[in-house]
């Protein structure tokens, strides 16, 4: 798991993404066409306003939505096309995904619901990688506690190492300190900052934090479905401007 | 706060056909019984009023303790689930007596129009069942149906009130602590079990053995063949009964014992491993029916078997007490089925969003259902062991009684049989419930269960 080869094949990559809501003859277009190629190894934050697209986009990438037109690659193998079957075993082998809500089984403990996508994908769950991940986020002491046991920021933490534990080409993060304070939300985005220079993770998080956008590599603003920008090395203050310059251009009706 | 109550009740469906179907078939019992107790206080024969009496006052409050007990449990079910919600009107400026009027206010709704209804068919129901008993010829036909308001009135009382208290007691228990606590995701089935739980099942199960114990002792030598049926006939109830109070106890030590084994049948076996011992109370409201269901059954029906075999004649008295235990037997059974259903459906439909959950993190639709259905089998396991031990509290006095013994000379496939019916009740209801949950895509349901 220590520093993965450089590998010039992006972790995850998509062409042309389209995809629509309501009825065919009105639809709302929540993705219109976006490209784009994450490198593996570097952090990217998906920004935009509300309704902008950024959560279909994330879906369509973790597979649990199935985009109208354009394609998905994971690590280079295309999954556009895959059933739904492939699908739910590309989202235990390959993808890690980190929710909002945290999404543990409230009846495990901290060290089960980290082995369970292996256990669900039916292999024997590794103990010691198991321990050692609970370790590198800071709750190796609490290992046999339930999620009602823990703080939000420590139960994140614990679906931050389940996301991990298949050794995901990519990790997909859904506003993850979006139901954390401040101080737990910084203790996870700085986690998520370590995996990616100390463990050679990929991560994509979808925020409308700009603080949370300034601890990725950089940052890529979605309007109306579409690719409407990019920073690299962003700040939190460069961040919020451009947001505000976009919910402006949004309102004005310019962006559609 | 009724209109609160109200929309709570429509966004929580499920849920509350549940409790509704509980409460109306309950009634339907207990109703249908009580016709006949007011039948018998009309004027007719002494034998037909024995008769009648002997029918509506023994076989219904056994159906009683039965109805209210396991509509208790369905109320319970229905309260605790909804922890985090009531925690979230906590937080929004509730008081926890205005979340418990709530409560209340919801159960009263649903248990007036229920056991309304419940009253209507046990009108129909009574009439239906005693024209069995006058055709069966064990009342005089000039003996006229009286069931009416009184009966049918008492009974809904009976319901409505049951209902209530059940309603208060899991609505004081979950606004109990602090609001902020409930919150947080997956409390629901940690609480520990309540004092007046043991108590109840110590003075059952004790009621119960004891009159396993008097059959042995004195009725068996009595010249009334019937008294030991009397004082034995109820006792596997009695003692199930005392069981299903400490269900939650039995389910968590059961489950915990089986986890090594259950565990080996891979992440299915796992997960259903573990919830079903640290949530325990929540599946302990479908393990108390199957006891009740097992042991009702097999203890009733071999108790049949015994009278049937050791008393050669047939008169007009055994008649009536052979029909007696049937209709006893196909009662109870046929309510302790609706029960199971009922609560699978209760509890799956909670945890609809943790079921997507698992889809998300890369579960097949095949595996969660799975999951759940292991559930049920380690349910229907201890439910039938218990059961089963529970009966012979029945089995074994009235056996002594009628000199056959410890063990019955005959019916000896009947008891194995009726556990695979309880199992495949289990099963199936457990299997229907999670087929409507997982038939959706994860992500629709994810945020909702929420």
């Amino acid at each position: 798991m220590n520093s993965q080869p450089l590998n010039s094949q992006p972790a995850l990559s998509v062409h042309q993404l389209t995809r629509s809501y309501g009825d065919p003859d009105n639809p709302v277009r929540a993705l219109d066409g976006i490209d784009l190629a994450i490198p593996t190894g570097t952090f990217t934050a998906v920004m935009g306003p509300s309704g902008s697209g950024k959560s279909t986009f994330l879906n369509c990438a973790a597979g649990l939505e199935r985009p109208d037109g354009g394609r998905v690659l994971i690590g280079g193998e295309d999954v556009t096309d895959w059933s739904e079957s492939q699908r739910t075993k590309l989202r235990r082998d390959r993808i890690g995904i980190v929710f909002q809500d945290f999404h543990l089984m409230p009846y495990l403990t901290a060290e089960q619901n980290v082995a369970l996508p292996r256990r669900l994908a039916g292999g024997r769950s590794d103990k010691h990688l198991v321990r050692e991940l609970l370790t590198r986020v800071g709750l190796g002491e609490r290992a046999g506690h339930l999620p009602g046991q823990l703080s939000g920021g420590q139960q994140q933490r614990v679906a931050i190492a389940r996301a991990l534990v298949s050794q995901p080409a990519v990790l997909l993060a859904d506003e993850p300190t979006g139901a954390l304070d401040s101080t737990s939300a910084r203790e996870i985005l700085t986690l998520m900052r370590h995996s990616v220079d100390q463990w050679g993770q990929t991560v994509v998080m979808v925020t409308h934090d700009p603080v949370a956008a300034s601890y990725a590599d950089s940052v890529m603003f979605l309007v109306d479905g579409r690719v409407a920008g990019r920073m690299t090395q962003p700040t939190a203050d460069a961040v919020a401007s451009q947001m505000a310059h976009l919910d402006d251009l949004v309102s004005s009706g310019v962006a559609s | 706060m009724i209109g609160l109550a109200l929309r709570s009740l429509s966004a929580r469906r499920t849920a509350f056909t549940a409790t509704f179907a509980s409460i109306f078939f309950g009634t339907l019992l207990i109703g249908s019984f009580a016709t006949l107790l007011e039948t018998s206080f009309t004027d007719m024969a002494q034998v037909d009023q024995d008769t009648l009496f002997i029918m509506g006052a023994v076989v219904g409050s056994w159906g009683t303790i039965i109805v209210l007990f396991s509509l208790a449990s369905t109320l319970g079910i229905a309260v605790r689930q909804r922890d985090v919600e009531i925690a979230l009107l906590r937080t929004i400026g509730a008081s926890p007596g205005q979340a418990r009027r709530m409560i209340r206010i919801e159960t009263f709704l649903v248990a007036v129009v229920a056991s309304g209804l419940g009253a209507a068919a046990a009108w129909l129901g009574g009439r239906a069942l005693f024209t069995m008993i006058r055709n069966g010829g064990m009342v005089a036909d000039t003996v006229d149906y009286a069931g009416g308001p009184a009966s049918l009135g008492i009974s809904m009382l009976a319901v409505v009130a049951t209902s209530l208290v059940s309603a208060t007691i899991a609505g004081r228990k979950a606004t109990s602590g602090p609001a902020t606590i409930a919150l947080t995701d997956g409390t629901a089935g940690n609480q520990p079990m309540r004092w007046w739980r043991a108590l109840a099942a110590v003075l059952l199960i004790g009621y119960g053995l004891t009159m396993a114990v008097i059959t042995i002792t004195v009725t068996a030598h009595s010249d009334d063949p019937y008294d030991a049926m009397a004082t034995s006939g109820s006792s596997s109830i009695l003692v199930s009964a005392g069981l299903a109070c400490i269900a939650p106890l039995l389910l968590r030590w059961s489950a915990t014992l089986l986890r090594p084994v259950v565990g080996r049948a891979g992440s299915t076996g796992h997960l259903a491993a573990h919830n079903t011992s640290r949530r325990a109370p929540l599946l302990a409201g479908v393990l108390a029916p199957v006891m009740v269901f097992t042991s009702a059954s097999i203890g009733t029906l071999m108790l049949a078997g015994i009278d049937g075999r050791t008393l050669a004649e047939s008169t007009p008295e055994t008649d009536t007490i052979t029909m007696l235990n049937n209709v006893v037997i196909g009662i109870i059974s046929l309510f302790a089925a609706i029960m199971v259903v009922n609560s699978f459906a209760a509890v799956v439909a909670h945890r609809r969003g943790e079921l997507a959950r698992l889809r998300l993190l890369g579960a097949t639709p095949e595996q969660v259902r799975g999951s759940v259905v292991a559930e049920a089998a380690i349910v229907a396991a201890v439910g039938v062991t218990f059961g089963a031990l529970a009966s012979l509290a029945t089995i074994v006095p009235f056996g002594i009684a009628r000199h056959e013994g410890i063990v019955p000379d005959g019916q000896l496939w009947l008891p194995p049989l009726l556990a695979v019916v309880a199992v495949a009740i289990t099963l199936a209801s457990a299997a229907v419930a999670v087929r409507r949950s997982t038939a959706r895509q994860p992500l629709a349901v994810a945020g909702a269960g929420q």
